[in-house]
């Protein structure tokens, strides 16, 4: 069963938010209340871990979309961490992949954050 | 057996709650001496209240689709509270506005189409801070609309509509004397309106089912038109539980050309299918106004950002000569169709992908011009056919493709869901289109030319 709830992690001050390894019609909802609760939080960015995600259909892109904009809109952005092929794959075919930072591991992400890279404090 | 005090269900169970707070009443009576009567007849009367009220779900839950349900609700529970007024207003999410749905000695208040914006005013209060409002005293301080006042009500009472836990709206009660309520009073007020949520709501979820269905069926093709040399044929799957966004569209433009469109929206149940209504008309519109399949979905797509923001979707656009020798594709983030040539395997058609529909402003936009052999078969269909839950995208664009045979369409579709779908259930929409282009003059021989390069379609 996919996880039910999303939790937000803070690393080096920069909210963390785990995907599931499915994201569709019946979670997608509640993953898209745990990014904009991310995008909403301070001005800054934040990323969305989608390592684990094997399957990821429209519903989820649309809550990935939804944040994109809400933290854009707040000068900040959202950031993907990726691994392996599914989720690229989808992000190649959606034309997401010319609109979404990714990167191959959590470290890389946080790096091209600032308020991450000069070493927030953890909380 | 249960002995006869014993509760019985919850109904009961809220019966005792309020006898007890019933009794704390009648202990502070006694204090006061000399009316001892009166107490004993306010307790009597509130549990006959309640059975009252209860009544009323009883009544309304045989009756969920009778629009006067509200309506009788309030009259029950105007009775029963004693008030000269009763009124229900549903928030509605898209405004965050509160609408007067209902009333009972209020009726003005509904004829008139009364809007309060939430936390606002005495029912906007309520419904912000989710809790109940008392208001000894009407008039435009505390009561944003007008007709409160101006009738002369002078004491109001109101408690918020919950269901799902979220506000659905308010229900409020109001009395043209003076008039002191208590806390019991607010409790038998929040025990109406608990029942009226749940009823609104099984109502609304049962209105939007009806909604959907009617809506599905409007959009989606009755009839695929008749175009020489072209055979079609579709098939509509919605997935497992709510309707998704999925459609298709298939018409001629003036000048002969035979277009298609396949499309996803994302989201469910009305709003999805509202969304997926509107940027079908829209793209009829601007097909009608540009031969370009990319500068229509360059529209469609200005048009959804403008006036839905929230909205994505993919979509496919192809425009077929009216020759029916070559068309003309553009992907906004949706799927390549297949295409199967007489006598050879099927192979995803190599078109230029571009950015869903909904994510960025000015995204660019490519068409792909694919040459069509006589009796090639093309496949359109959307995400729900070739993704499922724990298996790889490709392995199910690699099935679709192998089971992709130019032949009759018919035939084709019911090929392609028995191996694609077969008997599992289908949590996604699935919308599928086939169509096989000039067939009397199907060519074994053919291939299918890749084009030199991802050319852009010019009106020249």
């Amino acid at each position: 069963m996919p996880d039910a709830r999303f939790q937000v992690e803070m690393v080096n001050g920069v909210p963390v938010v785990a995907a599931p390894e499915e994201i569709d019609i019946s979670n997608a909802g509640e993953l898209r209340t745990a990014l904009l609760e991310s995008a909403a939080h301070g001005p800054g960015s934040f990323v969305v871990d989608l390592t684990r995600t094997q399957f990821c259909d429209t519903s989820g892109l649309h809550a990935l979309v939804g944040a994109r904009k809400r933290a854009r809109a707040k000068g900040g952005d959202l950031l993907l961490v990726t691994a392996g092929a599914a989720i690229p794959r989808i992000f190649a075919i959606t034309g997401l992949d010319q609109v979404f930072s990714s990167f191959t591991s959590l470290e890389e992400a946080l790096a091209q954050i600032p308020a991450a890279a000069s070493g927030g404090t953890t909380s | 057996m249960r002995s006869s005090c014993s509760p019985a269900g919850p109904a009961a169970r809220e019966i005792t709650y309020l006898g007890a707070v019933v009794r704390m009443f009648v202990t502070q009576v006694f204090h006061l001496g000399g009316i001892e009567v009166t107490a004993q007849v306010d307790l009597v009367s509130t549990e006959a209240r309640l059975r009252a009220i209860q009544s009323i779900t009883d009544a309304a839950l045989s009756r969920l689709d009778d629009r006067e349900l509200l309506v009788e609700l309030l009259d029950r529970t105007r009775e029963i509270l004693r008030t000269d007024t009763a009124a229900v207003l549903l928030l509605d999410f898209s405004s965050g506005q509160l609408i007067a749905t209902a009333a009972a000695g209020l009726e003005e208040e509904v004829r008139q189409g009364v809007r309060i914006p939430m936390g606002r005013g005495f029912a906007g209060r309520i419904a912000a801070q989710h809790q109940p409002v008392i208001l000894d005293h009407v008039d435009h301080t505390t009561v944003l609309n007008p007709i409160l006042w101006a009738k002369g009500i002078k004491s109001m009472m109101g408690v918020p509509m919950v269901a799902g836990g979220r506000v659905t709206g308010v229900m409020h009660v109001g009395s043209l004397l003076p008039r002191k309520f208590t806390g019991q009073d607010v409790e038998l007020l929040q025990l109406a309106a608990d029942r009226a949520a749940a009823a609104v709501q099984s109502m609304a979820a049962k209105a939007d089912r009806v909604a959907v269905e009617a809506l599905q069926r409007s959009l989606v093709p009755s009839a695929l038109p008749a175009v020489a040399g072209a055979e079609m044929a579709a098939r509509y799957v919605p997935g497992s539980g709510v309707v998704g966004g999925d459609w298709y569209d298939v018409f001629t433009l003036p000048a002969g050309e035979l277009c298609v469109v396949m499309g996803d929206v994302a989201g469910s149940g009305l709003p999805g299918a509202v969304i997926m209504g509107r940027m079908r008309s829209a793209l009829r519109s601007y097909a009608l106004e540009t031969p370009d399949p990319a500068d229509v979905l360059a529209r469609l797509d200005r048009k959804m950002q403008h006036f839905e923001p929230d909205a994505l979707a993919t979509v496919l656009y192809a425009v077929f000569e009216p020759a029916l020798d070559q068309m003309h594709v553009c992907l906004a983030g949706h799927f390549p169709p297949v295409i199967a040539l007489p006598g050879q395997p099927a192979q995803l058609a190599p078109i230029a992908n571009g950015l869903m529909i909904g994510v960025s402003p000015a995204a660019p936009r490519q068409v792909t011009t694919v040459p069509i052999p006589p009796g090639a078969l093309l496949c359109f269909y959307t995400d729900g056919l070739v993704e499922r839950p724990g298996r790889l995208l490709d392995d199910g664009l690699e099935r679709l493709r192998r089971v992709v045979v130019a032949q009759s369409p018919e035939t084709a579709c019911a090929e392609v869901m028995s191996a694609m779908v077969g008997d599992e259930p289908v949590r996604d929409d699935i919308a599928l289109l086939m169509m096989r282009c000039r067939p009397d003059r199907a060519d074994t021989t053919a291939v299918l030319v890749p084009p030199a390069s991802e050319e852009v379609y010019a009106d020249a």
